[in-house]
C-alpha cells in the first residue's frame, strides 16, 4: 500500500465524480488533515469549469469520521454565496436549495459527491444571474431580457479590488449536436462553441457605452475538427446588441462547421489518392483523417512518410515528415526529417495530382534526406 | 429585530492557548461552545486624545469554553442545530459558572483554509435564528427602555495553515454572525493577558472556581476547640466547612483560617503561605489524577481509532 492514499470511501465518491459529472471538474490538490494518519488523504481541491472559467471549491472530509458528509469552503470571493445557500434553503419554490443531500449524506452511495457538486454549481449559476441582474447598469439590463431565455447561458460579475467591474456572459452557440455530425468520433464530453462576451460595468455619465470583447471558445475535443482560432468575428459596431449580433455570427458559424465537417471527406479522398502513388498506408486515421503514414523507398533506402492535414485543407498544404528505418541516432531513436512544407501546390489541384506532385517531390528529397542519414551525427 | 454590532472580542490569553492546545492535541477537527458575557463599557473621557470616539463600545469576553472533542456535536452535517444536544452542553457548563451567558461556538480543522465553510454558516444562521438563545447584554447604556439582548452570533475559526511552508502553526479569527445581514461580519480579538495594560479586564473576569465563603468567628480559638463544649450543631457546621475547604486545599483545618483575620493575623503570614502551599497541593493532586484519568481516556481512544479505520476500510472493499 502507498503511503499516501484516499479512504476507499471516499475514492469511490470522487471517481464518481470525475466520470460521471457533465461539464470539466479537476482535482488540483489532495492533502491530509489527519493528525495521527498523514497519509490520509481527506482535503481536496476541485476545479469545476464555469462560464468559460474555473470556480476552486476544497471539500473537506474528516479521516476521524469517514462516514460522514463533507464540508465544502467556496472560493474567497464568494462569501456571499453562502448566504444565498442558506436563504435558499429557507425559502420555498423550485429552485430551493436542499441541504438534505448534507443531512441524509449515505457514504456508501458514491454517487453522493457528485449530486452535491452538481446542485451547488446549479445554485452558484442562479447566485451569479442574481449577481449580473442587480447591476446598475442600463445596458446590461437591456442585454438580459433579450438573451436571458437561451439555453445554457451562464454569466459571472467579477470585481476585484484594483479590477474595474465587470460582466462575463458564456454563449451557447448553434443548436445543433456537433457530436452527431462525425459519429464515429469517440467524443468525451458534448463538443459546443461558446462566445464570450465581457461587458465594462457603465459609469452613469458615460455616454457611448464602449464595445464588449468578444472571443470564441469551443471544447478541447473539437480543435481537431474544427480550428476556431481560423474564425473572423464580424465586427461589432456601435451601439449594437447581443440579440442583433448573434444570429449573423451562428448562420456564418454554422456554415463554417458544415464545411469543417465536409473537409473531413476530402481528406479522407486525399488519403486514398495518395494510396495510389505509395501503396496502402501503413497507419491512417480513419475518423477525422488527420494524418497518415506510408511506406516508401528509394532503391535499397526505405523510409516512412508521415503526412499531416490540417484543418484548413486543401487551402493550407499538408505537412510532410520522412523517417529512416535503416538510420538511428546515437540514442536509437530513428532519424526523421524536419516538417517538410516546401513542396509546390496549388489548392486549385484535383487531388490525384497533388499526389502525384508529392510523389514527384519525395523522389528529388529522398536523395537529400539518405544523405543527411548517412552524415555523421554531429559531435557534441 | 434589534442587531447589535460587537465592537470588539476580549479572551484572555490562558483561554485561548487552551483552545488551541485542545484543537491541537485532538486527531480531527473539533468543535464547542464558547461562555462569557457581554458588556457596554461606556465612553471614557479623556483629555489627551480629542479625537476619541465618544460612542459607548461593546465587548463581547470569552471567559471559558466547552471543546467536544469531535465535530457534528449539537448540530447535523447540514448545519441544522438539534436543540436538545445544545440545552444538554449549556446547561451542563452553566451548572458550573452560573453567570457566564451561551455566546456563541467555534470550529477548529486542521489544514484549511481560514473561512467560514457552508456548513459553519448554517450553524450560525441557526443558532442566530433562536430567540430561546438570546442573553442579556450587561451594563446597558441608559435610557434604553427594554433591556438589550444578543443572539448567541460569536463564532471563532481555529485552523492551521494548508501548506507546510509558512512559520506559523496555527490561525484563528473571529467573527459575529449578523441576523439582520445574514454574513458573518470578522472582529478583531484581543488577547487579555496579564500586565499593567490590561489591568482594566479584570473587572470584567469572573472566577470559575470561587474560594468557599466560610463563617471565621474570631471567638473561635484553638483554646476553646480543646475544650471541648461545643454543641453537636457546631460540630455539624465545623465538618460541613471543613468538607468545603478540601474541595480547595488539602490537609488545611478550617479552624486555623480564623488565625488569617483580626489583631493576631499579622503574626500570621506563615498561616497564608501555608493554606497557598496546601492549596497548590490539592492542585497537583487533581492534576495527577486527570492526567491518569486522561492516558486511559487516550489509549481507549487510540483503540477505537484504529478499529473505526478498520472498519472505513473494509466498508470500502465489499
Amino acid at each position: 500500500m502507498s503511503s499516501e492514499s484516499v479512504p476507499p470511501l471516499v475514492a469511490a465518491q470522487l471517481n464518481y465524480l470525475l466520470t460521471h459529472f457533465p461539464l470539466v471538474v479537476k482535482i488540483e490538490n489532495k492533502w491530509s488533515g489527519s493528525k495521527y494518519y498523514p497519509g490520509f488523504l481527506d482535503r481536496f481541491t476541485l476545479v469545476i469549469s464555469y462560464c468559460l472559467d474555473v470556480i476552486k471549491w476544497d471539500v473537506v472530509f474528516d479521516s476521524e469520521s469517514p462516514f460522514s458528509a463533507p464540508d465544502v469552503i467556496f472560493g474567497p470571493d464568494d462569501e456571499k454565496f453562502q448566504q444565498f445557500l442558506v436563504s435558499r434553503d429557507e425559502g420555498e419554490g423550485d429552485s430551493k436549495f436542499n441541504m438534505k443531500c448534507l443531512s441524509d449524506w449515505n457514504s456508501r452511495d458514491p454517487t453522493q459527491l457528485m449530486l452535491l457538486i452538481h446542485e451547488l454549481r446549479d445554485q452558484y449559476m442562479s447566485y451569479q444571474k442574481k449577481r449580473v441582474a442587480e447591476v446598475d447598469d442600463d445596458r446590461l439590463k437591456f442585454e438580459i431580457s433579450t438573451i436571458v431565455a437561451r439555453e445554457g447561458i451562464e454569466m459571472q460579475m467579477s470585481s476585484g479590488v484594483d479590477k474595474p467591474e465587470e460582466v462575463k456572459f458564456a454563449v451557447p452557440l448553434l443548436d445543433v449536436n456537433i457530436n452527431k455530425m462525425v459519429p464515429v468520433y469517440p467524443w468525451r464530453h458534448q463538443q459546443k462553441i461558446y462566445l464570450q462576451i465581457v461587458y465594462p460595468v457603465e459609469k452613469k455619465f458615460v455616454s457611448t457605452p464602449s464595445a464588449p470583447r468578444l472571443k470564441l471558445v469551443s471544447t478541447s475535443e473539437l480543435k481537431t475538427l474544427f480550428s476556431i482560432d481560423e474564425v473572423k468575428l464580424p465586427p461589432w459596431l456601435n451601439g449594437m446588441c447581443m440579440a442583433e449580433y448573434l444570429p449573423h455570427l451562428e448562420e456564418s458559424l454554422e456554415k463554417q462547421v458544415l464545411e469543417a465537417v465536409s473537409l473531413v471527406d476530402v481528406r479522407r479522398r486525399f488519403i486514398e489518392a495518395l494510396a495510389l502513388q505509395f501503396g496502402r498506408p501503413v497507419e491512417a486515421d480513419s475518423v477525422l483523417c488527420r494524418k497518415a503514414t506510408f511506406l516508401a523507398a528509394s532503391g535499397v533506402f526505405t523510409f516512412l512518410v508521415h503526412v499531416l492535414i490540417s484543418t484548413q485543407f486543401p487551402k493550407q498544404r499538408p505537412s510532410l515528415m520522412l523517417q529512416s528505418s535503416q538510420h538511428f541516432n546515437h540514442h536509437g531513436v530513428p532519424i526523421k526529417s524536419l516538417p517538410l512544407t516546401e513542396f509546390p501546390w496549388s489548392p486549385r489541384w484535383e487531388l490525384p495530382h497533388m499526389a502525384e506532385r508529392i510523389c514527384d517531390y519525395l523522389t528529388d528529397e529522398a536523395v537529400n534526406f539518405k544523405k543527411h542519414c548517412n552524415e555523421p551525427p554531429p559531435q557534441h | 429585530m434589534e442587531d447589535h454590532s460587537l465592537d470588539k472580542v476580549a479572551m484572555s490569553g490562558p483561554a485561548l492557548a487552551s483552545t488551541i492546545q485542545r484543537f491541537s492535541t485532538s486527531p480531527g477537527s473539533v468543535d464547542g461552545l464558547i461562555f462569557g458575557h457581554v458588556s457596554h463599557i461606556p465612553p471614557t473621557l479623556t483629555d489627551d486624545s480629542p479625537n476619541s470616539t465618544s460612542s459607548a463600545t461593546l465587548i463581547a469576553t470569552v471567559t471559558a469554553f466547552f471543546c467536544s472533542g469531535s465535530t457534528l456535536s449539537f448540530y447535523n452535517s447540514s448545519g441544522r442545530v438539534d436543540p436538545l444536544s445544545l440545552r444538554r452542553l449549556v446547561q451542563a457548563q452553566q451548572a458550573q459558572s452560573p453567570s457566564s451567558h451561551f455566546l456563541g461556538w467555534f470550529s477548529g480543522r486542521r489544514r484549511t483554509h481560514l473561512r467560514p465553510s457552508l456548513r459553519e454558516f448554517s450553524v450560525s444562521n441557526s443558532l442566530s435564528s433562536n430567540p430561546t438563545l438570546n442573553f442579556p447584554i450587561q451594563n446597558p447604556p441608559e435610557g434604553s427602555a427594554a433591556a438589550p439582548t444578543l443572539t448567541p452570533s460569536l463564532f471563532l475559526l481555529f485552523a492551521s495553515p494548508v501548506t507546510d511552508q509558512t512559520i506559523h502553526t496555527h490561525e484563528y479569527r473571529a467573527y459575529q454572525f449578523r441576523p439582520s445581514k445574514h454574513s458573518f461580519e470578522p472582529k478583531s480579538i484581543q488577547i487579555v493577558n496579564i500586565g499593567p495594560a490590561f489591568r482594566a479586564h479584570y473587572g470584567n473576569f469572573n472566577p470559575s472556581s470561587p474560594f468557599p465563603i466560610l463563617p471565621c468567628e474570631l471567638r473561635v480559638s484553638p483554646m476553646n476547640v480543646d475544650r471541648g463544649e461545643e454543641s453537636l450543631d457546631q460540630l455539624k457546621q465545623h465538618n460541613k466547612d471543613q468538607s468545603e475547604l478540601d474541595m480547595c486545599s488539602e490537609g488545611l483545618d478550617v479552624g486555623s483560617l480564623s488565625r488569617l483575620m483580626g489583631s493576631e493575623a499579622a503574626n500570621y503570614t506563615a498561616g497564608v503561605e501555608d493554606l497557598y502551599e496546601k492549596m497548590l497541593v490539592k492542585i497537583e493532586t487533581l492534576t495527577r489524577l486527570v492526567e491518569q484519568s486522561s492516558t486511559k481516556v487516550l489509549e481507549q481512544e487510540n483503540h477505537n481509532r484504529k478499529l473505526r479505520y478498520k472498519a472505513a476500510r473494509s466498508a470500502g472493499l465489499e
